[in-house]
């Protein structure tokens, strides 16, 4: 029998409606499967049980006491859910992974945490990611370095590298990531996971510790494309709190029944393939494409700019937001003075600083600044043609431990081909779409400025297709 | 842009405007973001001659909230994290010196 926290939140919601199982019981089986393996994986810095059981309790007695139609109120009630921990959550707490808010307890809740609490759902716990977000295995944690479920000797990608890990080992039925230039997309690549990447604005930053505030983007990572839906249903929409917030949403995320690929225009971008892939990613990418085809898109070459540009200006941004974001770190009102900075951390604040500084502003940051829209206008240009955009999430696999300490940019390198759409705002979803050397391999659709909905239709139907999604690491 | 390479010195002076203290990494750092200066530089081969600044994506402008106030956090849960605390203050070291 499949134990409870292998379930997707569609299979648990029906589970729970039809009172076959309490969410006391799917909580338990989630804490006794982190019990059992995070020895191992090292995907969570805080372990909340005690809470989660009695949040447990709770949604167990609203069930019996107002039946099914209580999901309508509360549409991911008893579901358990796991956080990255640089999201505020009031009274647990929220370290970001770094020395300097080791024992930072938020006296509020970021809007993600807040709407997911109203919706119902019950944290566990906050993952472990890169210090501060910076990076893309989770190695640069101050803390621990989190494995790879798939194969412990391999880095689970990050910074959302802790929520990717216990979603792909079933610690969860899901988990909250986020992402400023690939940090989603990446790990429920490397995860075998699926990752949604919003549009920028599509889900309200407040209460996430702050890395690049121009395209710091907070989504779900799931066990497949629906219950990614799901969680967006719950916590997209404007926030007071967020001006950057977008005023307008979907209604509904879920894709709608009885759609189908026939005539969807699918572009693949030749500047995304004709770089270093592995040829393993490459293989299964161009095998999901032909089912793809089969199954009625229409597959159209297409070119964008070369995404060496998006990593120069990624990179300009990233280091000048961080400089600024991170000089409110000075130890009076909460966390560490900043003798506790870890080394990347202040390699990027001093990049910053420089690129940010008089006689050097033009040429880096203002100069970046007109690049990004150039991109933007490439992306929309060829958005007039067609549906969605396609490419491999990762130019490879999972990397073995160790393997980024050899970069000085190993993030902004490797995660090349989600940092152009990162920067222009744009929703991306990666999800599983083969196996080489017996990891995961993920393949990506990138939609128009808040064309959630699209990638997620396109997405799902390839999950209706292919069982890539279901196949689960053997720990 | 500019072709300076980033020296030791400047590296000094980055330390003290953002506050951190990097003695002993002073080399490591300098040859480290020497080198992604270095890599940026390809920005230099795009035209951006007629080119507006995209400062963000989301096409807003000029966002407002109804007047009025809200609930916030009380005195205790605002200093609860506080490092130094005096008479329900905020404690900081001195910023001004005689």
């Amino acid at each position: 029998m499949t134990s409870l926290n292998e379930l997707t939140i569609e299979e648990a919601i029906i589970g729970l409606k039809k009172r076959e199982f309490s969410s006391v019981d799917l909580t338990k089986d989630c804490l006794s499967q982190i019990e059992k393996v995070d020895k191992k994986i090292k995907s969570l810095v805080t372990v909340t049980g005690e809470q989660a059981l009695v949040d447990a309790q709770w949604a167990d007695k609203m069930i019996k006491d107002r039946g099914a139609v209580i999901f309508e109120e509360y549409p991911l009630l008893g579901i358990p859910y796991i956080c990255k921990d640089n999201f505020s959550t009031k009274g647990v707490k929220t370290t970001a992974s770094s020395n300097v808010l080791k024992d930072y307890v938020p006296p509020f809740d970021s809007t993600v945490v807040e709407r997911l609490k109203e919706a119902g759902a019950i944290l566990l716990g906050k993952a472990n990611m890169d210090a501060f977000a910076h990076g893309s295995s989770t190695e640069n944690s101050d803390f621990f370095t989190t494995k790879n479920p798939w194969d412990t000797s391999r880095v689970p990608g990050g910074s959302s590298g802790g929520s990717s890990a216990a979603v792909a080992a079933d610690m969860c039925l899901f988990s909250m990531g986020s992402e400023t230039g690939g940090s989603i997309r990446g790990p429920a690549s490397w995860c075998g996971v699926t990752g949604l990447k919003p549009s920028y604005g599509r889900v309200s930053r407040y209460g996430v510790v702050a890395m690049a505030s121009s395209t710091d983007s907070p989504g779900p990572i799931t066990k497949n494309v629906v219950d990614a839906a799901y969680v967006l249903n719950v916590v997209a929409g404007k926030d007071p709190r967020d001006a950057t917030s977008s005023p307008v949403r979907e209604f509904d995320y879920t894709p709608e029944k009885n759609i189908s690929l026939k005539g969807i225009k699918i572009g693949k971008p030749a500047s995304y393939f004709n770089i270093d892939l592995e040829p393993g990613v490459r293989k299964h990418v161009e095998d999901a494409l032909n089912t793809l085809k089969n199954m009625g898109a229409e597959i159209i070459e297409m070119d964008l700019l070369d995404p060496k540009y998006s990593i120069a200006v990624y990179t300009i941004l990233q280091r000048s937001e961080v400089s600024s974001n991170l000089a409110r770190f000075d130890g009076i009102r909460y966390g560490s003075d900043r003798k506790k900075f870890g080394f990347e951390a202040k390699k990027r604040i001093m990049l910053g600083t420089y690129t940010l500084s008089s006689g050097y502003y033009d040429a880096y940051y203002a100069k970046a600044q007109k690049v990004r829209t150039l991109i933007k206008n490439d992306f929309e240009k060829a958005f007039q043609n067609i549906d969605v955009i396609t490419a491999p999430s990762m130019p490879c696999i999972a990397p073995k431990l160790g393997e980024s300490d050899k970069s000085p940019m190993f993030g902004e390198m490797i995660d090349l081909l989600t940092e152009p759409s990162s920067v222009a705002g744009l929703p991306g979803i990666s999800i599983p779409c083969g196996f080489s050397d017996d990891m995961p391999v993920g393949l990506q659709f990138i939609g128009r400025f808040n064309g959630e909905k699209n990638i997620i239709s396109v997405a799902s139907l390839f999950q209706k297709g292919t069982d890539f999604h279901k196949s689960k690491p053997q720990l | 842009m500019p072709n300076n390479q980033i020296s030791e010195e400047d590296i000094k002076k980055f330390a003290e405007l953002s506050d951190l203290d990097v003695s002993g990494q002073e080399s490591k750092l300098a040859e480290l973001l020497s080198s992604t200066i270095d890599y940026v530089k390809t920005l230099e081969e795009l035209d951006t001659s007629n080119v507006e600044e995209t400062f963000q994506v989301t096409g807003l402008t000029n966002v407002f909230r109804d007047g009025g106030s809200e609930d916030s956090l009380t005195k205790e849960h605002a200093l609860s994290n506080a490092g130094e605390q005096v008479s329900g203050l905020f404690s900081t070291k001195a910023v001004f010196h005689r």
